[in-house]
């Protein structure tokens, strides 16, 4: 029993990776542009289809994400300049209006695609798997799904921490007024940062695409799963993210394991709100000065 | 002499007040105004009676249902739109209730109509291997005590989310993904234990109540549950909870227990939410596990919204226009139709931010340009509305927080 409680906690790394994936974008257009993106698993979904594309087109994984970054980039920018670019000060109707914004978009994917659900392979070097301790097979895929959000993360920090860019951005999280008082636009860093975040949430769905069915509905689990690792770590911080994803993804394994999926998840959300009761903001919610 | 100074001095004041109600200056507005009676009265007869003048028996069904749906907005509207508390879960107390009086009903039906194998009990619970109906469900035979669960469990669970929340301050954006992530799970628990809930299938074939005389008994409750709203938007909570929606930290610094009237307004949202869910489990006659999951939710936050938050009558117009236009266009544009609801939301946020019943009020209001001071308290509402500064999530800081 602890031996494969072990194991359960290594393949939750997995669970992990993935959590973090998802919510990374979603962190950076909730945490710096404070916009409750409600189309987020309506974008890592067309991320999902462009690599259903690319894969019919003859390339793989690895061509999809860059790829997906720019199309998904793209549509986020459309939908900023379009829709929310009017609506900044009134974050709680955001939700409502990226809301109908994901409606239209599954509408529009099941419109060309067809309600038919696509199934996109892993690419030929990440097949089969190794066994890990306990002879829980592990696979490649797995694996490469931690380093990409290891990549990620490491992306997302240098260029939030170490880019003019990035000092921007960290100046109109802390004080928008002020930073436009001092000269940075900051429409423009919100319409940037809005951009950023929907290309990561393509390149999630073009990581996720293969250990999922590609479908229009697919995306909406992984929004709320994001919410919750946005909640319990604590908006605005890229810590919060590896923290949220960590608790959630391990506590989710380990419980899904002992009990069974749905029970996991209702003690996992149980855990949330207890957590969230002791300290409002997350884990590492940042204090906002009014 | 001083009695007289005294008795000049009151006089003066009184001419004052006097002078100052001349100006026609603040007056609360009539509990019901006469429109509204007249509307109402008009309203409910012309549904209540279609069963006597109307002979198509899917437009009654579809009447029940939007009556129930309405209720369900209403109670949407009351704690958004009064007290500002976006829920994206108020189908869980919607749904709960549904499920309640559907399982009665159907324990009930099954009493009198025993399965293929001749089981007493639901036939759900027998595909899925019960043999006999599961112990903790026998009360659930008195349909009264289904109802009274019903109507208690919703209430008591949206006290202790109340609880768990308010009190700390987590509202706003948190709220509204917290109740979210409840909803979902509800939904997948209901679809799990299939065994008890009917699972995918949900619950259905029981003998359910669409009669003209339960028509007459849904509007009775919407009646009953408007003036109930009225009461309490016009009472002096019904003040602090807008004051609250506009600036809680100002009412907070007022000496509000901020989050007790958020609790309190929370309560009597479910208790309406779950109320609709039994009516609707008993007119349509089959409960699914969409009925309780966050789609249904935000659904009634877009009727809401679509109608006018912060109204009453928002609610139902709402509820009616969007639905029927659902249940009469979706069959013809099919796709089409989902595309129209994106798009509704986009412009209800946009464009139409007040919905209808609020946009014609506004603009009733600048017609007549009397500059009351009604009108100024009014207009300074609207833009406290409009500024929400309810977003920051967890609350503002407490004084004793120390800022970062």
């Amino acid at each position: 029993m602890f031996q494969s409680i072990i194991t359960q906690f290594l393949s939750g790394f997995s669970v992990v990776a993935i959590l973090v994936i998802a919510a990374l974008g979603l962190a950076i257009i909730f945490g710096v542009a404070g916009v409750i993106n409600m189309a987020h698993g309506e974008l890592i979904m067309i991320g999902a289809y462009t690599a259903a594309v690319v894969g019919k087109l003859g390339g793989n994984t690895f061509a999809a994400i860059p790829v997906a970054f720019v199309v998904v980039g793209l549509l986020g920018l459309v939908i900023e300049r379009g829709v929310i670019q009017w609506i900044y000060d009134r974050p709680l109707e955001t939700l409502l209006a990226t809301w109908g914004v994901g409606i239209i978009l599954q509408t529009v994917i099941k419109l060309v695609f067809g309600p038919e659900l696509y199934y996109v392979g892993a690419p030929k070097i990440l097949e089969g798997g190794f066994r890990m301790i306990g002879r829980l097979p592990f696979p490649w895929y797995r694996l490469f799904l931690i380093i990409i959000a290891i990549l990620l993360l490491v992306l997302v920090f240098y260029v939030i921490f170490k880019t003019n860019f990035g000092l921007k951005v960290r100046a109109v999280r802390r004080n928008r007024a002020i930073s436009g008082c001092l000269g940075i636009d900051t429409a423009r860093i919100d319409m940037t940062i809005f951009a950023f975040g929907s290309g990561l949430a393509g390149v999630a769905g073009a990581v996720l695409a293969p250990i999922k069915s590609v479908s229009t509905t697919m995306g909406f689990p992984y929004a709320v799963d994001s919410y919750m690792v946005l909640v319990l770590g604590g908006v605005g911080s890229l810590w919060g993210v590896l923290t949220g994803s960590a608790l959630i993804g391990e506590a989710e394994t380990i419980l899904s394991f002992i009990f069974n999926n749905v029970i996991g998840r209702l003690l996992v959300f149980l855990f949330i709100v207890i957590v969230i009761r002791i300290v409002p903001r997350g884990i590492f919610g940042y204090h906002e000065r009014r | 002499m001083a009695e007289a100074a005294a008795r000049n001095h009151q006089a003066g004041e009184s001419y004052e007040l006097r002078k100052v109600a001349k100006r026609g200056t603040y007056r609360a507005p009539p509990f019901l105004p006469l429109w509204a009676l007249i509307g109402g009265v008009a309203a409910v007869v012309l549904i209540g009676a279609y069963p006597y003048y109307g002979s198509n028996a899917y437009v009654l069904s579809l009447l029940g249902k939007f009556l129930c749906f309405a209720i369900f907005a209403l109670s949407i509207d009351l704690i958004w739109g009064f007290a500002g508390i976006l829920s994206l879960g108020q189908a869980v107390y919607f749904g709960i209730g549904a499920y309640f009086v559907a399982l009665s009903l159907k324990i009930n039906y099954a009493l009198t109509h025993p399965t293929r194998y001749g089981g007493k009990f639901p036939d759900f619970m027998e595909w899925n291997g019960l043999t006999e109906l599961p112990h903790f469900m026998t009360p659930l035979i008195s349909t009264p005590f289904a109802i009274f669960c019903a109507l208690l469990v919703p209430t008591l669970l949206g006290l202790l989310f109340g609880v768990i929340t308010f009190k700390r301050h987590i509202y706003g954006v948190y709220c509204a993904v917290i109740t979210l992530a409840e909803s979902l799970i509800l939904q997948e628990l209901i679809i799990e234990y299939q065994a008890y809930t009917g699972g995918f299938n949900g619950i259905t074939d029981y003998s359910n109540y669409a009669t003209p005389g339960f028509l007459w008994f849904i509007l009775a409750v919407v009646v009953i549950f408007l003036v109930i709203a009225r009461a309490l938007t016009h009472s002096r909570v019904g003040t602090v909870l807008k004051s609250i929606r506009d600036n809680d930290v100002r009412a907070e610094f007022m000496g509000y227990n901020v989050a007790n009237y958020r609790i309190f307004v929370f309560c009597v949202s479910a208790f309406m939410a779950a109320a609709a869910g039994a009516l609707y489990a008993a007119w349509v006659g089959i409960v699914s596990f969409l009925d309780a999951g966050p789609v249904f939710s935000i659904e009634g936050v877009i009727w809401t919204a679509v109608g006018g938050r912060g109204t009453l009558i928002g609610p139902f117009i709402g509820t009616f226009l969007v639905k029927g236009a659902e249940f009469f266009l979706s069959g013809a544009l099919a796709f089409w139709w989902q595309i129209i609801v994106g798009g509704l939301f986009i412009f209800v946020v946009l464009v139409l931010r007040d919905g209808i019943v609020g946009s014609i009020g506004n603009w009733l209001r600048k017609r007549k340009k009397g500059a009351s001071v009604r009108q100024m308290i009014e207009d300074s509402d609207q833009k406290a509305h409009d500024r929400q500064l309810d977003w920051s999530p967890g609350g503002p800081p407490s004084v004793d927080e120390p800022v970062r």
